[in-house]
């Protein structure tokens, strides 16, 4: 090997991991297809690689900025910090679907392959500081998605999600590479007198030029907006998103909510992080698009009757409030890094949440039923106490209601978007918030307030360990964490560490 | 005359549009794929076309790498395709319509 190389690859190494795990996942399941504990042994080979690569992450995590692979790559405690988050959604989404896909019929060794694929595009997406990569990255991740999507393969719904996910997923792929051409076009002198897609280049062009944005600059980074959009569902880009949850199997709809959209923010973060310099051009757009997905996602799952799909708006309307964030960072330098710990503190409370209320969801599943619908949760809480008070915790950090993490996380946002004198953007985000406590608090209402009837589900349906796990992780975190905030002080201060434009 | 690089980006932005229109207008699966190809390769025009203006190697090596995906891209989708046509003999977008809000 190239002993120049080595350095490069040391950086990388948590992503490296995990690819890696995934190929030997990959491989030994189908080379040992025929012994009856393959798939537990897949299980567990996946969460020691996503063990170890936590291990590396996390021992960087206060580490300076190091830029890699001829600047295409950045680590720095920003790109740490997010892999951390998303390690440990694909660590929940293992646990949750060892016994959820037996139940299914589904145990097949491929889905903890392409957990970990997806989960290394998303990492990369965290540190990309080329358009390139971030392109590449955004692909790797969406493409093991696709599959994931459609992984109940006698299912309709399912298949039906997989090919929905699929043509707008592609269709965004189409926008995100136009907008990188036009951009790569639109600098002509960044680097030398050809043009550039390398972030920090961009970012120094743009400084250099005063501001001064010509419109081929500007339509590619509007079609990168729209690209990066969709992946992260954002309101007029987000008609995929309740169908494509609704139908994949439960576990791939958590990973899907939690992973996917962190590798998205992270994108959106470095991209828009480098385009500061001309904020006053797009700023005003994103804005737009904030308010658009915070009343969209919410005012749409107040009407909805399947949890999940209930769960996918309200994720379109979490996206909604960090990009409030994002526009905190974009719109005043003293709110700049404010806004970027409290974008992180948000993923992480957003990431347990997502998969300790999906969690809930699989273990109310029973074999050949799933857990989908309100009906499904009708007086559970005569029922299965446990689930339905776990479930109510989930529920109130959602909504934001305080001792839980959700209200820290958007209180943090919350605070950013007034550093930055954003206050009419503040203020629609609070409004938002109470228009989403209605159909939390529905969900509530079914679970503890309504008798059951023949459609409730009777007691655990599933008693598996990887479920209790997960469930009882993200509880206890999602009360830790919002009484005692400060102890993910280290996550906040990571994003000191993120280039400055 | 001579062509420039200016006609090849207005040539990109064509296919471009045409690609989108055509992912719009279109109901056969397949044929919304093919205009999703149409539109990475108008950019794939652009990178190329760019990249020989610039007199830089980037934009052709760009191209490689979206070839790369999209071949990745086909494999899948084509493979989704498939299996929705196994138990639908019919791969009409009209009739994949299980999920509606």
């Amino acid at each position: 090997m190239n002993p120049n190389m080595t350095p490069n690859l040391m950086a990388v190494l948590p992503t490296l991991i995990i690819m890696v795990t995934g190929m030997v996942v990959l491989i030994g399941d189908s080379c040992l297809k025929g012994w009856k504990s393959t798939k537990s042994l897949s299980a567990i080979v996946t969460l020691i690689g996503i063990a170890a690569a936590g291990f590396f992450a996390l021992s960087r995590i206060t580490e300076d900025s190091i830029i890699v692979f001829g600047g295409a790559v950045v680590i720095d405690s920003f790109s740490n910090g997010t892999a951390l988050i998303l390690l440990a959604t694909a660590a929940f989404a293992t646990l949750l679907a060892m016994t959820y896909l037996e139940n299914k019929n589904l145990n097949l060794g491929e889905y903890y392959a392409l957990v970990l694929f997806s989960t290394s595009g998303s990492m990369l997406m965290a540190s990309a500081n080329d358009l390139i990569v971030l392109f590449i990255a955004i692909e790797i991740l969406s493409v093991a998605l696709y599959v994931l999507a459609g992984f109940a393969r006698t299912d309709e719904k399912s298949e039906e999600s997989a090919l929905k996910y699929f043509l707008l997923g592609a269709f965004a792929a189409g926008f995100l590479l136009y907008g990188i051409a036009l951009i790569y076009g639109g600098t002509a002198g960044a680097a030398g007198n050809g043009g550039t897609t390398n972030l920090t280049l961009i970012s120094e062009f743009l400084r250099h030029t005063n501001g001064v944005a010509n419109p081929m600059l500007m339509a590619g980074i509007a079609l990168l907006l729209v690209g990066l959009g969709f992946k992260a569902g954002l309101v007029p880009f987000h008609m995929w998103t309740p169908d494509v949850y609704e139908g994949a199997p439960t576990s791939v709809t958590a990973y899907m909510a939690a992973g996917a959209k962190i590798g998205a923010f992270a994108a959106i973060v470095r991209v828009f992080n480098a385009f500061i310099p001309i904020s006053p051009y797009w700023l005003i757009a994103l804005q737009v698009l904030a308010v658009l997905t915070m009343f969209g996602g919410n005012l749409l799952a107040i009407v909805q009757e399947n949890v999940k799909r209930m769960l996918a708006y309200s994720s379109i309307a979490h996206a909604g409030y960090l990009l409030v964030g994002v526009c905190a960072m974009a719109g005043n330098p003293r709110a700049h890094d404010t806004a970027l710990g409290a974008i992180l503190f948000y993923l992480f409370g957003y990431m347990l949440v997502t998969m300790g209320s999906f969690g809930i969801l699989i273990w109310l599943s029973k074999r050949g039923h799933d857990c989908t619908t309100m009906n499904d949760l009708k007086g559970l809480a005569k029922t299965d106490p446990t689930a339905a008070y776990t479930m109510l915790i989930f529920m109130l950090s959602l909504a934001g209601i305080p001792l839980t993490v959700g209200f820290f996380g958007k209180l943090q946002i919350f605070n950013a978007s007034l550093m930055a004198g954003q206050v009419g953007i503040a203020i629609s985000m609070a409004v938002a918030s109470i228009i989403s406590v209605y159909y939390y608090l529905k969900v509530v209402w079914t679970m503890c307030f309504q008798e059951p009837d023949g459609n409730t589900v009777e007691g655990r349906a599933t008693s598996s360990f990887g479920v209790n796990v997960t469930v009882g992780l993200s509880a206890i975190g999602c009360v830790l964490f919002g009484i005692l905030p400060q102890t993910l002080q280290f996550l906040i201060n990571a994003s000191n560490s993120i280039m400055r434009p | 005359m001579e062509i420039t690089t200016q006609h090849f980006l207005v040539l990109s932005a064509i296919l471009f549009t045409l690609g989108v229109i055509g992912v719009l207008v279109k109901r056969n699966p397949i044929v919304i794929f093919m205009c999703v190809e149409l539109m990475l390769n108008a950019a794939n025009l652009s990178f190329v076309a760019l990249g020989r203006h610039f007199g830089q190697i980037n934009g052709q090596m760009y191209v490689i790498f979206a070839l790369a995906v999209a071949a990745a891209e086909v494999s899948v989708g084509l493979g989704i395709i498939v299996a929705i046509f196994r138990s639908k003999e019919s791969i009409n977008i009209d009739e994949v319509n299980l999920m509606k809000f």
